[in-house]
């Protein structure tokens, strides 16, 4: 058989997209949701940290720098910034400890057990993170059955509720959800033939883990690290019930300042402080990422 | 043609009837105050007497977990008010009054105003009091077993991380700065509140939590907590809920009244019916009804003969003289030095 040349009809040519058109198309939705559902208020926000406070609560809208100055010149809220920041890096580290062998594991069963694990993980997403916190109240409170077993051992028993131990553990076990689906996803380029090169070439476990699991699974590290470390940051529901009022934090102190004294320009000024504390996070995410690759 | 006029008869009626939905709505009354228990009980006590008796004007309860946002919601409605009537703590209704938002209460809004006590009335708050609160003393009727008489109670050893406190900036905390200063031996409390944050920094490490959620009275009623501090008419329906296991008290030393009142939002959609609702609310029998139903103290001096001697010996009508005059409008000036007193001398304390 020979080849027969043949004439296809050429299709019409369909409307060509200019470059760029399309994506901005495709952006301007949510773009726009964006402008006003989050960048507008933003900016609110911003402007409400340059009004003055009138005692009281009243709300003056004027131009000053009072709240900044006084915010940074006050060695209670630099404590505050402190706190925050290192409380939430002890919390992202530890839920990255719990949380790596569980991932781990995960990627590699496989079959129904998998999926029985997966959702055994996300499952408390499904439960108000207010309920789990006062779940924990239960179980930690000095009367409580840790406590008890604690001193049942005979040793001396710490208090674990009402003060920063309970706030650590609270939302160290809330974020492990977070930290699980976070690693996993990273897990991707972790390539069990790889695993077994090593092995092979007579790696130790321990050199396999340091040498190929570990570099393979960072980008998931950083990601569930940043994911970890801005919810923790925010978050204030767990803070307020298991802190007993002893655990000054941003986010509580934020709604104290709002709810409570009333004083929204200082409020704002702490919301955009957290703002700039999660831009440096989010720096700090993509230098580590740039790194990597 | 005929179509024509069909369409246009249709439209005509459709635009009258929303005219006339649009009349019907102004006598919707909307109220704003607390959520929750508050709300259960004043709508038994007051609004559904009050719609019994004006059948054409319907209130609305608006509830919201507290003062503030309140004021937020009225601040963010100041072009095109929604609400009516707002009823919220005096220090933050006097803020709502500097931005304007309350319009003025004078006797073209309530003939009661003559009969109101001293105390309702505060210089410069578009608003007056329609419900006084005084913190108490609560305790866990398992794990106290003899009633205390006294705040010092609180400071008692055996109850040690034990002892609920809402601390400052909530207003239960600074009431009780003001009581644990006049205790100490302080002498004026908008000068100097010294004495009392001495003495606080002594119960501070019996203190078990500074934050008690969702509020005091469950935490000593479950037994979770063994004593604390409260508001009174709260404390008296959550003691009946609790089969006795909460234990309410108003200790010998007296205590510091909490105020709420009630305002006109200026520009609110039903300004004549609610002018009706604010005049029904301070009236000797709305307020009387309220502490039979409630337990906070009447704000109207002819209400007292109203009330039973029962609903009447669970608020501090009978101890009026033990009560330390508290000016909430001076507090708040002095509010943010105390809440640093606290924060640097007396909450580290209890870590």
């Amino acid at each position: 058989m020979s080849a027969v040349p043949t004439t296809t009809p050429v299709p019409a040519a369909p409307r060509q997209w200019r470059d760029g058109e399309l994506a901005v198309l495709l952006l301007l939705p949510i773009a726009l949701i964006n402008a006003i559902g989050f960048i507008l208020p933003v900016l609110n926000l911003a402007r409400y940290s340059f009004n003055k406070s009138r005692v009281g609560g009243g709300i003056e809208a004027v131009f000053t720098w009072e709240n900044w100055a006084g915010l940074l010149s006050d060695p209670f809220y630099l404590e505050l910034v402190f706190n925050s920041v290192w409380i939430s890096l002890a919390i992202t580290l530890t839920t990255l400890v719990v949380s790596y062998p569980i991932a781990l594991y995960l990627h590699r069963a496989s079959g129904a057990w998998r999926t029985f694990l997966t959702v055994l993980v996300i499952s408390p997403l499904l439960t108000s993170a207010v309920v789990r916190t006062y779940g924990w109240i239960a179980i930690l409170v000095d009367d409580g059955p840790v406590v008890g077993a604690i001193k049942a051992l005979g040793l001396p028993a710490p208090s674990l509720m009402f003060n920063i131990k309970g706030v650590f553990i609270g939302l160290t076990e809330i974020l492990m959800p977070y930290m699980i689906l976070a690693l996993m996803a990273g897990f991707g380029r972790l390539d069990p033939r790889v695993e077994e090169a090593a092995r092979t070439l007579g790696a130790t476990p321990s050199r396999t883990f340091m040498k190929v699991i570990l570099p393979l699974t960072l980008p998931g590290i950083a990601l569930g690290c940043l994911l970890c470390f801005v919810l923790a940051v925010s978050s204030f529901i767990t803070p307020k019930l298991m802190g007993g009022g002893r655990v000054f934090l941003l986010a509580t102190e934020i709604y104290d300042q709002a709810i409570v004294t009333l004083n929204w320009p200082l409020a704002s000024t702490l919301s955009i402080l957290v703002l700039i504390v999660f831009g440096a996070a989010l720096w700090a995410y993509s230098a580590v990422l740039r790194r990597l690759d | 043609m005929t179509k024509t006029r069909h369409a246009t008869r249709a439209g005509l009626a459709a635009l009258a009837m929303a005219l006339a939905t649009s009349v019907a709505m102004a006598d919707t009354v909307v109220l704003t105050a607390y959520s929750g228990i508050f709300q259960e009980n004043y709508v038994k006590a007051v609004v559904e007497p009050f719609m019994k008796a004006n059948p054409d004007i319907t209130v609305e309860f608006y509830g919201m977990p507290n003062s503030a946002q309140m004021l937020g919601t009225l601040r963010a409605q100041a072009s095109a008010p929604q609400i009516d009537i707002a009823i919220m703590d005096v220090s933050v209704a006097k803020a709502a009054t500097d931005e304007g938002i309350f319009a003025p209460m004078d006797e073209s809004v309530t003939k009661h105003l003559a009969d109101l006590y001293p105390q309702a009335k505060a210089e410069g708050v578009n608003a007056v009091g329609v419900t006084f609160d005084n913190l108490v003393l609560l305790y866990n009727t398992d794990k106290v077993k003899t009633v205390p008489t006294s705040w010092n109670a609180l400071w008692d050893a055996q109850y040690a991380k034990q002892v609920s406190i809402p601390a400052v900036p909530d207003i239960q905390g600074t009431t009780f700065t003001i009581i644990t200063d006049k205790m100490a031996g302080g002498t004026n409390y908008i000068e100097s509140v010294e004495a009392g944050i001495n003495r606080l920094a002594e119960l501070a490490p019996l203190v078990q939590t500074w934050e008690p959620r969702p509020d005091v009275y469950q935490p000593i009623s479950s037994g979770t907590a063994a004593i604390g501090i409260g508001w009174n008419a709260r404390a008296q329906v959550y003691a009946d809920l609790s089969d006795g296991k909460l234990g309410v008290v108003l200790p010998e030393e007296g205590s510091g009244f909490q105020i709420n009142v009630i305002g006109l939002v200026k520009g609110g959609p039903a300004s004549d019916s609610a002018k009706k609702f604010i005049d029904y609310a301070l009236s000797p029998e709305a307020q009387a009804a309220f502490t039979e139903q409630m337990f906070y103290a009447p704000t109207n001096s002819k209400a007292a003969a109203l009330i039973s001697e029962k609903a009447l010996s669970r608020t501090a009508a009978g101890a009026m003289d033990k009560m330390i005059d508290i000016n909430w409008l001076e507090v708040a000036k002095i509010r943010d030095a105390i809440t640093e007193q606290w924060r640097r001398r007396v909450i580290p304390l209890s870590r």
